[in-house]
């Protein structure tokens, strides 16, 4: 993942309004079918580092590469390569949704020839083909923030840039968004992720960095980054035939550290990536026991997060 | 660019308010006050008239009165009937003919649009008769009897009939009344304030966050300042083109040289979009810009004699509407009403508000594009 290749890469960024230091040398590097998180409390900078990335902020230090082309030196050459989704709503509320994409498509200077059946793919991709000529004013919040993002993907850009994508969006949205950007990853679009929502950082983003006071504190995938909190899994196991049994050779499976009986069939484990663990656990106790239900609990990004912050996302 | 004005353009066009204030208030406007300052052109300024004698100045005057395009001569028997007539407005001025004298009375009220009108039109007449009667005169006096001074004077009326009619033109152009008044003065206001009305949907585009969207794409940053400008602008244009077509199909509005007009309307329209994208640029909720914006407008317009003719205003009022665009625009549009006026008679006004433009969208693009971070 050398920098010359990633679809977006940033290095030694810097922005400081007056004494204020509001990012401090970022550097991070993401590659075509990447999900990249970015997370870091209120203040921390995301903004401000996203701002950068799209070209709406010009950094005092660092460059921005966008699949290798210098933002600064050739900016509309890089922005061509970019979709960003605001945090707010920035479509016009008079306009139909379909108008509002053709806006868009223009002004990203798609030809005419053909923006009318880009604008009806982005459209079924969004899900919003049979409410695209109504009012945009007139839709719900879910769907807003749909053509919110099917604007930044006319283009077919490199890079999908959001922030915050899904603030005030109701549950059916949420999923219809989430599963949208993961097949869009998947077809091999980068994705840069700002979100305060951590199960969604840890569902779409295969890698992460944490952001505290404009300087990037932790970054890895989302294991690396939890085992910095140095916790092993839990796994829970609901086991059918000699419970008794079962649990001595359970407990002797190499990288358990803990087990316990939580019941008359039910176990628990202390185990170092528990959830790789699971196949042997279940060849362990074949013979006595057969293995009914499991459950990895993992120690999770939000702990992560509050043990390098001191803060959690949502405050 | 032309994405952002075409997606501007649909944008207003949406609005169903600001359009019935584009497409119909200027002209229930113009045909109401048009009408107060001197009714339809199709009506005439009813004059009462006295004439007790019937001597040759007399029947010369009533002629002559009866003749002109803008007035409708009532005959009345007493001079107090014509002198309550005027007081209470039923009449636009009353004129006493004394059999025989040098002199008559003209009755009218000072503060009345259409008692200044009807005054023009009675002095021109006046007039006429006046350089008949000295024109026989000096026929006599060079020794012409009666009958062959007044052939003469009707031999000379009729080859310089071109003239006389031009001259009566002139009259009722040179002392615009009803809507050859009211059709610019409404242009200039409405101009200005639907202008800064549409300053609300800029501000509405920085609070969407569109301005910033926008310039996240591969398009140069003066090029999306100026797709905003050149909306507003032509919104501005449009509206001031409206005006000129409707007043001059349906109320017979002569707006006199298309290209001088073109001209002021065109720096007009410049002066409006400069001022609208300034208050788009300072105000921060679009609520303010429809709350701010026409007062202003009236206010300015008030200033520039948009409302009311400048006539019946105070001095220090009109030297203070000089200032402002619209007092400039207004001078210009009047001059150009004037048959035989082009593009050079309006040259100083031209500039004055060629000036103004350039401050103000120059002031209010370098404060538009600061406020714009980038």
């Amino acid at each position: 993942m050398a920098a010359m290749t990633a679809a977006l890469s940033c290095l030694g960024l810097g922005k400081r309004y007056g004494d204020l230091v509001a990012v401090d040398d970022v550097g991070l590097s993401i590659a075509g079918g990447q999900a990249y998180g970015l997370l870091g409390p209120n203040g921390a900078g995301k903004t401000t580092t996203i701002s950068m990335l799209v070209g709406l902020l010009r950094p005092d230090a660092g460059t921005v590469l966008v699949g290798g082309v210098d933002l600064a030196r050739e900016p509309l050459r890089a922005k061509a390569r970019i979709g960003y989704v605001p945090q707010e709503i920035a479509l016009y509320p008079e306009l139909t949704g379909r108008e509002n994409l053709r806006f868009f498509g223009r002004l990203f200077g798609l030809p005419r020839r053909g923006l009318a059946a880009r604008i009806a793919e982005v459209l079924d991709l969004i899900g919003l083909t049979d409410r695209a000529d109504g009012k945009l004013g007139a839709y719900s919040g879910g769907m807003k923030r749909r053509v919110n993002i099917g604007a930044a993907l006319l283009h077919r850009p490199q890079v999908l840039i959001l922030d915050e994508p899904t603030v005030g969006v109701d549950p059916q949205s949420r999923k219809a968004i989430l599963d949208g950007l993961e097949h869009l990853v998947a077809d091999g679009m980068a994705l840069l992720y700002t979100s305060h929502y951590m199960e969604e950082v840890e569902r779409v983003c295969d890698r992460v960095a944490i952001i505290d006071h404009g300087r990037i504190v932790a970054d890895g995938t989302r294991r690396e980054l939890v085992s910095l909190v140095g916790g092993a899994d839990t796994v829970e196991l609901v086991l059918d035939g000699d419970v008794g049994a079962a649990f001595e050779k359970l407990r002797a499976v190499e990288g358990v550290s803990e087990a316990a009986r939580t019941g008359d069939t039910s176990v628990r484990l202390l185990a170092d990536g528990g959830r790789y663990l699971l196949p042997s656990l279940i060849t362990a106790v074949e013979g006595h026991a057969t293995v009914t239900a499991t459950q990895v609990v993992e120690p999770d990004l939000e702990a992560t997060f509050l043990h390098l912050t001191g803060t959690t996302l949502r405050d | 660019m032309a994405a952002l004005v075409a997606a501007n353009l649909r944008r207003h066009s949406r609005d169903r308010t600001g359009l019935f204030f584009m497409v119909v208030m200027p002209f229930v406007s113009i045909l109401f006050v048009g009408m107060a300052f001197g009714g339809a052109s199709s009506s005439r300024l009813p004059v009462g008239v006295v004439a007790a004698g019937s001597d040759a100045v007399t029947a010369a005057l009533l002629t002559e009165l009866r003749a002109h395009p803008d007035l409708e001569v009532r005959p009345m028997s007493a001079a107090d009937d014509v002198r309550s007539g005027v007081r209470s407005g039923s009449l636009a001025a009353g004129l006493i003919i004394a059999p025989g004298a040098v002199r008559l009375d003209l009755v009218v009220t000072q503060a009345n649009g259409s008692g200044l009108a009807a005054r023009g039109a009675v002095d021109g007449a006046v007039a006429k008769v006046a350089a008949v009667q000295e024109a026989t005169r000096a026929a006599m006096a060079a020794g012409a009897t009666a009958e062959r001074a007044a052939g003469y004077v009707r031999q000379a009326q009729a080859e310089s009939g071109r003239v006389g009619v031009t001259g009566t033109a002139t009259g009722s152009g040179g002392d615009p009344r009803g809507f050859a008044y009211t059709a610019p003065a409404n242009l200039l206001l409405f101009t200005f304030i639907n202008s800064m009305a549409v300053a609300a949907a800029l501000v509405e585009s920085r609070r969407l966050g569109m301005l910033q969207r926008a310039l996240t794409a591969p398009v140069r940053r003066r090029s999306v300042l100026l797709g905003e400008a050149v909306s507003r602008l032509l919104v501005a244009l449009a509206q001031a083109a409206l005006i000129v077509v409707v007043s001059a199909l349906v109320f017979g509005v002569s707006w006199g040289d298309p290209v001088g007009v073109a001209a002021v309307v065109g720096v007009f329209a410049l002066v409006a979009t400069g001022a609208a994208i300034l208050t788009g640029t300072l105000l921060r909720s679009p609520d303010q810009a429809p709350a701010i914006g026409p007062p202003l407008g009236v206010v300015l317009g008030m200033l520039g004699g948009c409302l009311w003719p400048r006539e019946s205003s105070p001095e220090v009022l009109n030297a203070l509407g000089h200032l402002f665009p619209h007092a400039w625009g207004m001078d210009a549009l009047l001059r150009l009403a004037e048959p035989g006026t082009g593009l050079g008679a309006v040259l100083p006004q031209l500039g004055v508000l060629a000036a103004m433009a350039a401050l103000l969208l120059f002031t209010s693009l370098v404060l538009f594009s600061r406020r714009t971070p980038a």
